[in-house]
């Protein structure tokens, strides 16, 4: 098997990369490992999806289902499902699958990752006390409630105020279950303000900063924890301690990019994803990456713009059109965590730089600026940890590299 | 007239499920009866998984004797069942060279070969990573890794195929002594047998008060670990000790036969709760950066704990003098697992007086647990052509199918239950810890049972995932 475009990955973000290399007439082939293509959004099920990218508001299995008639139209594009990517030989542009087919290989010209990311576990967390049944991550307890239709407890605590916790509590809510507390050990969530208003706030659920689980009980089912406050540097101040019972347990604490297939590459401890320039490229030129294994995303549309310009730069490149010319940093001040991309080819064209602070402002410009002229200036109101934010600007104007800044407007 | 076996045992950690499959092989009949939902549910899933060489042990104890002589029966042993024998050898480094020479003649008297002391310039040779301190160490090249609870179920599977019985979740309420016979039940199944044999661990002494044998004063000691992502597998090719001290044997860093690494234990004084502390963690942390650099706890996939059993400085392996033809096998903690082959083999011939010979009654081979993806690509595809069930993964992180959880579901000794999945074929076993698999596994687990999704446990009675439906 041979194709211009492989793209491992067909949730939003591989879906949205095919189908920009499709309309570049490049032999396109999509891998997703389960039954369907759509990735989380298909157990997504609230709504607040598309109001970019459709100018409409869909559930998340209807934004996949607009995605999958889309794809079903474009004549370049196959697609193996239950099919897993057990192997990526980027020396001869192989990547090695396995399905009820058996162990087939396929060559690829350019190579899309777009495998989203995984959720991080009580063991990465080093939750302590005992390891009873009733300790869910937030994205299990998703499946299992929104696919199955199944309850996984009745009196839940949630631990991380990502969106998926602020959605469970939510959702967990509406099902009969009784929600105690949302606990965050940040000062601030990592959650959409909306999130917190709608799923917390509406449904009188506690949102307990600087507060953690200090320690799981219950020998067969979890029977409570012991809980407490912590200090800036997130150590457990004992005289804190309190019990709270509870019968099952939800961990909201993080994604992490699903890079197992390709650990060799250069891995930013950021966002634990890889780097890419505003091609989407990655240091293999013939490697692009893109949605939440690149980053993790706050909204479905902003993985969906992103892929777009990855399938098309991976079909331009699978079809020798893409050089790569010399390439400038993007360098930031300390309040910014990170940007994607990270470099920048020489060249013309808009650039969309997305990054995320590590702490709250407001009223502050964004400022891009280049050999210290100022090539992009943009005004907020606010930002938040939680949410990513997004400067663009034209390229043409770089002859070095650019500074991007976060100044406050207050004085 | 109700069958009469030869022996029961209770518990089925390694030392039960080794006795039950010795004395099947050998041509007894026996039955193992565990309280829990699977074999290797206590002590003997959680421990270093090392069959220790034999130099720490106190020369002339029971320790001594039985591990010197188990970790030579391993290899043997491993073979007969399939379960995989990591030959990866062990290290003690410090900078107490008297203490290493102490343990390298202490390891000569116990009889243990292959010994042999290096200095810090030898050591950096094999460890680069090896800190400052470090300016000596202890290579024992016959120490060896397993898994411990592939090898306990392996042992009772070669059990049951070759005749013997294994009853999980049995809860024995009443055991009484009648006409020579001991009746053995749970309010529901009676046992009957000639012998009683009490490898029940942590629950020893709340066994042998129903049974009316010796009760010891057992104190329970806690080992924390952390497993480490497969990334990290370069930290340790061996197992690394640190200088023993008199409690134990330290805290070592060491590879699974899995490929990940494990951290620990801790070894306090405890109740018998398995649980992780703070506290514990800390102390790994400590002590392993003082021995190793670059041990990557933030890699941790999973901390866990398991509780062992400690009757005074050693074993306790003995016939019950208050009752006739019962075993106390009590105070099994380390080196238990790297003894088990060779206790069993003092238990059937020494206490029991029978005929151990593992030839004897072995009519049927156990077929190891063979994962699908270990096996060479042809042979995979010809697997899959046959079994398109094999082509299905269900656990990315450990390419895991669901040709390989049914195979683990169709085998002599039935479970149902997510944790033991987990531990015969790695589904969850990995860096997502069951995030993308764990509902596939209940469904697999449902179906293959005939159960429903509410039926399936984490493990043992009480450890349903589901507790009922959403709001209709």
């Amino acid at each position: 098997m041979q194709y211009d475009v492989v793209i491992i990955g067909g949730g939003p973000s591989g879906m949205a990369a095919a189908i920009e290399s499709s309309k570049l007439n490049a032999k396109t082939l999509i891998i997703e490992r389960n039954e369907t293509l759509g990735g989380i959004l298909n157990q997504c099920i609230h709504n607040g999806f598309g109001l970019h990218y459709f100018k409409e508001e869909l559930t998340g299995p209807e934004y996949a289902f607009k995605f999958r008639e889309l794809i079903l139209n474009e004549k370049n594009i196959d697609v193996k499902l239950n099919t897993f990517v057990t192997n990526i030989d980027k020396e001869n542009n192989v990547v090695t699958i396995k399905s009820s087919n058996g162990v087939e290989n396929v060559k690829y010209k350019s190579l899309v990752l777009s495998m989203g990311c995984r959720e991080r576990t009580a063991g990465n967390i080093l939750l302590t006390g005992t390891r009873p049944v009733g300790i869910y991550t937030a994205g299990t307890a998703q499946k299992l409630v929104n696919i199955y239709g199944k309850m996984i407890g009745k009196n839940v605590v949630i631990l991380g105020s990502g969106d998926i916790g602020l959605i469970m509590a939510r959702r967990l809510t509406l099902e009969g279950a009784k929600v105690q507390a949302v606990m965050e050990i940040n000062k601030t969530s990592s959650g959409l303000r909306r999130n917190i208003s709608q799923c917390l706030d509406d449904f009188n659920i506690p949102l307990m900063y600087s507060t953690t689980i200090f320690e799981v009980v219950g020998e067969k089912r979890v029977e409570g924890i012991y809980y407490g406050q912590v200090d800036e540097n997130y150590n457990k101040l004992e005289d804190t301690r309190k019990f709270m019972s509870c019968d099952a347990i939800i961990l909201s604490v993080g994604l992490v990019p699903e890079t197992d297939l390709v650990s060799d590459l250069k891995i930013n401890r950021v966002t634990n994803g890889t780097y890419v320039n505003d091609y989407m490229q990655t240091e293999y030129d013939n490697i692009f990456a893109c949605g939440n294994f690149l980053h993790v995303h706050d909204l479905v549309d902003n993985v969906t713009m992103e892929s777009l310009q990855a399938g098309k730069c991976a079909a331009l490149n699978a079809l020798g059109k893409l050089e790569r010319n010399k390439e400038f940093n993007v360098l930031h001040s300390d309040i910014v965590t990170y940007t994607i991309p990270s470099t920048i080819v020489k060249g013309e064209g808009k650039v969309d730089l997305k990054f995320r602070v590590r702490k709250k402002f407001v009223k502050s410009n964004l400022i891009v600026s280049c050999n210290d002229k100022i090539i992009a200036k943009k005004f907020v109101m606010a930002g938040l940890p939680g949410e990513m934010l997004t400067i663009s600007f034209d390229k043409s104007e770089i002859t070095g590299d650019i500074n991007l800044e976060v100044k406050s407007n207050e004085n | 007239m109700e069958k009469v076996y030869d022996a029961i045992i209770f518990g089925g950690g390694i030392i039960g499920s080794c006795i039950f499959d010795d004395l099947t092989l050998s041509g007894y009949s026996a039955v193992l009866l565990e309280i829990g939902g699977d074999v290797a549910s206590g002590t003997s899933k959680a421990n270093s998984g090392i069959v220790h060489a034999g130099f720490d042990a106190t020369p002339g104890t029971l320790k001594a004797k039985f591990n010197v002589e188990g970790s030579l029966m391993y290899p043997e042993m491993c073979n007969r069942v399939g379960v995989r024998l990591g030959n990866c050898g062990a290290y003690v480094i410090g900078n107490d060279l008297k203490k290493v020479e102490e343990l390298y003649s202490r390891g000569l008297t116990n009889g243990v070969k292959d010994l042999e002391i290096l200095n810090r310039e030898q050591l950096l040779k094999r460890i680069p990573n090896i800190t400052e301190n470090i300016t000596c160490g202890l290579f024992a090249k016959s120490s060896k890794i397993v898994s411990p609870y592939v090898l306990t179920i392996s042992l009772a599977e070669e059990g049951i195929l070759n005749g013997g019985v294994v009853e999980l979740n049995y809860n024995t309420i009443k055991v009484e002594h009648k006409n020579g016979v001991y009746e053995v039940t749970n309010g529901k199944t009676k046992y009957f047998g000639k012998y009683l044999i009490n490898s029940t661990g942590n629950a020893y002494n709340d066994m042998a008060k129903l049974i009316g044998s010796e009760t010891y004063d057992i104190k329970y000691k806690r080992g924390e670990y952390y497993i480490l992502d497969k990334s990290e597998f370069s930290v340790a090719y061996s197992t690394i000790f640190p200088l023993p001290s008199a409690h134990s044997k330290g805290i070592l860093v060491t590879p699974t036969v899995d490929g990940n690494t494990l951290v620990g234990p801790t070894s306090y004084e405890s109740d018998s709760s398995v649980k992780t502390t703070d506290l514990g963690l800390k102390e790994i942390k400590e002590k392993s950066s003082a021995m190793l650099n670059n041990v990557n706890l933030k890699k941790a996939i999973r901390i866990f704990s398991g509780v062992r059993a400690v009757v005074g400085d050693d074993f306790v392996i003995e016939k019950s003098k208050l009752k006739p033809n019962v075993i106390n096998l009590a105070g099994i903690c380390s080196p238990g697992l790297s003894s088990a082959p060779a206790i069993s083999k003092y238990v059937i011939s020494e206490l029991m007086q029978l005929t151990y010979d593992l030839k004897k009654n072995a009519k049927h081979k156990l077929v190891p647990y063979t994962l699908s993806k270990t096996l060479p690509k042809q042979e995979l595809n010809d697997l899959i052509a046959k079994d398109s069930d094999y082509g299905k993964v269900v656990c990315k992180c450990e390419d895991v199918t669901v040709g390989d959880i049914k195979m683990a579901l169709n085998r002599p000794l039935k479970i149902n239950s997510v944790d033991g999945i987990k531990r015969r074929v790695r589904a969850g076993m990995g860096r997502c810890q069951g995030g993308f698999c764990l509902d596939k596994v209940i469904s697999i687990i449902a179906e293959s049972n005939n159960e429903t999704l509410e039926d399936v446990c984490k493990e043992g009675v009480g450890t349903n995932f589901i507790v009922g439906n959403i709001k209709e």
